[in-house]
């Protein structure tokens, strides 16, 4: 398989990981060297926001404590569409950007009565990763969630 | 006795008058209409900080009691506030949510506010200073000194915030309203300049005195996983709920044991000027507005009703502004993974404050709101909801627990 190939496959894997809460098997796409962070850019403050920020052990302790917390459960589906590969095959790395549109698919974080089983888009943004290709396999060594959004209502305990 | 009949779910609890609230109060659109009016046009509210407008010509935009406001910084460094209104056909003037008026806009030209739609122009005080086509439209009926901004009360004050007040005649001066809260942290504040780190907002389906209530107890601590294990200790419960005057309340320190919760360190190695490392302050302010400096971030919420259950709040984090960017990063991280919008905490605070909008929608089966446990007026006590209560009566004329009578002044709660 190419680089191209390789760095498709995991982005898109990544994306139906993220959506299935198989956040385990996410991770085993990630690199022990792994850096994950939520930005924002805020013209209201005029600056650059981190929302959320961890290497691979911080990731794994927050979702290891998951079930510790109250939470909305209502799932997240990503739209991810793949932009661009740009492969440094000195360094064994690429860098790919793609479009990432994530709804929440309403079950408990309101009235579940009426809410429950509506789709309302939630986020809109970028995924900006970084990923070692080697031996055949590519695997995270960072992704910036670089989204749209300075309204984000209640938020969410899980990555994006 | 078990689950109630309706007659009984609507009897009145075996509590003082002081100690629960008609849940109408919470979503009523008249009752709404008159906060807006009574209140949110004649207090103080923190708009912003002033690090969002940190150079000459810098302003942000906002609005209160429905009314357009825009904060600007003067040449001579002067932070002011005017209504973001054009007195010629009453359009919004400034449309972006921050930004420097030492660009030119396709309508005007540097230095001054201009409205797009016929090229007004203003000053940074405030002061028209061009017409379009003056002469030729007015001839000598009306000219520029006719149609200045209306100009609103302004300071910047307690860490920096910048206060504004519809009113000008307000009752109090922002010095004898704010200050006695701020006691416990004025010193730390003041020491020296504080920046903005971060922003966002959320808009929930809920009373804005709700979201208000959620930061005013800590009995609802039980909802937070991170709070129990980093928190419930002697010393937590020992923390004492002190009510000031104007509605205000101060929630007392407390050693915070971060590395209690997994994947989390203790956040010993940076604070705020005069203050140990790990402290918890909680400054509540009247109507609705919370400064919480928690080890090394201050967060600050602004609410901004939006209807008898609708609410948008603006969540800010603060550092020094001498941080380093290590420093800086550190604040940001403790401040996000407890309160950002993918944090532990305050995601949990807006499910719970959302589903008790859920139950109070505009129409609902009015229903009694308990705030009545009594701890020595430490940290699980509701004597800070009560407090909040007292004063919202004397600004509403109306009691909390009915509404629909005149306000009466409750013996117990002033015993405190």
């Amino acid at each position: 398989m190419d680089v191209y190939a390789l760095v498709r496959d995991a982005v898109y894997r990544s994306s139906l990981l993220l959506d299935r809460q198989d956040w385990d098997g996410w991770l085993s796409l990630c690199d022990e060297k792994f850096q994950y962070a939520i930005r924002a850019w805020s013209p209201e403050i005029n600056k650059d926001l981190t929302y959320l920020a961890h290497d691979l052990k911080g990731l794994a302790s927050m979702i290891k404590l998951l079930p510790k917390h109250n939470t909305d459960h209502s799932p997240l589906t990503r739209h991810t569409s793949l932009y661009t590969v740009d492969v440094d095959e000195a360094a064994q790395s690429a860098k790919a950007i793609s479009s990432v549109v994530v709804f929440q698919n309403l079950l408990d974080g309101i009235n579940s009565h009426i809410d429950a089983g509506e789709s309302r888009l939630f986020l809109v943004g970028k995924y900006i990763d970084t990923l070692k290709v080697d031996g055949g396999k590519a695997s995270f060594l960072s992704r910036e969630v670089r989204i749209e959004n300075r309204r984000l209502d209640k938020g969410s305990h899980w990555p994006i | 006795m078990a689950a109630k009949n309706h007659a009984q779910w609507l009897s009145e609890p075996k509590l003082k008058a002081n100690e629960w609230v008609d849940s109408r109060i919470y979503s009523d659109p008249q009752i709404y209409e008159e906060e807006i009016e009574k209140i949110f046009s004649k207090t103080w509210i923190p708009v912003c900080h002033e690090s969002e407008l940190p150079k000459a010509y810098d302003f942000r935009t906002m609005s209160i009691a429905r009314e357009p406001v825009i904060v600007c910084r003067g040449p001579d460094n002067e932070v002011r506030a005017f209504l973001n209104v054009c007195p010629h056909r009453g359009m919004i003037i400034e449309r972006r949510p921050a930004g420097s008026f030492l660009e030119g806009q396709p309508s005007g030209n540097p230095k001054r506010m201009t409205c797009m739609f016929h090229a007004w122009q203003y000053d940074m005080r405030g002061n028209c200073v061009y017409i379009s086509r003056e002469k030729e439209g007015f001839q000598d009926r009306l000219c520029k000194e006719d149609v200045g901004l209306r100009r609103l009360r302004c300071e910047v004050k307690f860490g920096g915030f910048v206060w504004v007040n519809l009113d000008d005649n307000p009752k109090v001066s922002l010095e004898d309203w704010a200050a006695p809260a701020f006691g416990c942290l004025r010193k730390t504040l003041d020491a020296e300049p504080l920046e903005v780190f971060h922003y966002h907002k959320a808009i929930v389906n809920a009373n804005y005195k709700l979201w208000h209530d959620t930061n005013c107890e800590f009995y609802h601590d039980f909802m937070h996983y991170h709070n129990r294990v980093t928190g419930f200790n002697d010393a937590y419960f020992a923390r004492k709920n002190e009510s000031f005057e104007h509605g205000h309340i101060v929630v007392g320190t407390f050693e915070v044991n971060y590395e209690k919760y997994e994947g989390f360190d203790s956040r010993a190695a940076l604070s705020f000027p005069h203050l140990p490392p790990n402290q918890w302050y909680m400054i509540d302010m009247f109507p609705g507005m919370n400064f919480n400096l928690r080890g090394s971030a201050l967060r600050c919420d602004i609410v901004t009703p939006l209807g008898p259950d609708k609410v948008m709040i603006e969540f800010r984090g603060l550092g020094l502004k001498r941080d380093t960017s290590e420093e800086r990063q550190t604040r940001i991280n403790h401040h996000n993974s407890i309160w950002g919008p993918f944090g532990r905490n305050l995601h949990e605070d807006l499910i719970g404050v959302q589903g008790q909008g859920t139950t109070m929608q505009t129409g609902s089966e009015p229903r009694r709101i308990l705030h009545g446990r009594h701890e020595n007026q430490t940290i699980h006590d509701e004597n800070g909801m009560r407090h909040y209560y007292e004063e919202w009566g004397r600004w509403m004329n109306r009691m909390p627990n009915h509404p629909e009578q005149p306000y009466a002044e409750a013996v117990s709660v002033a015993a405190e």
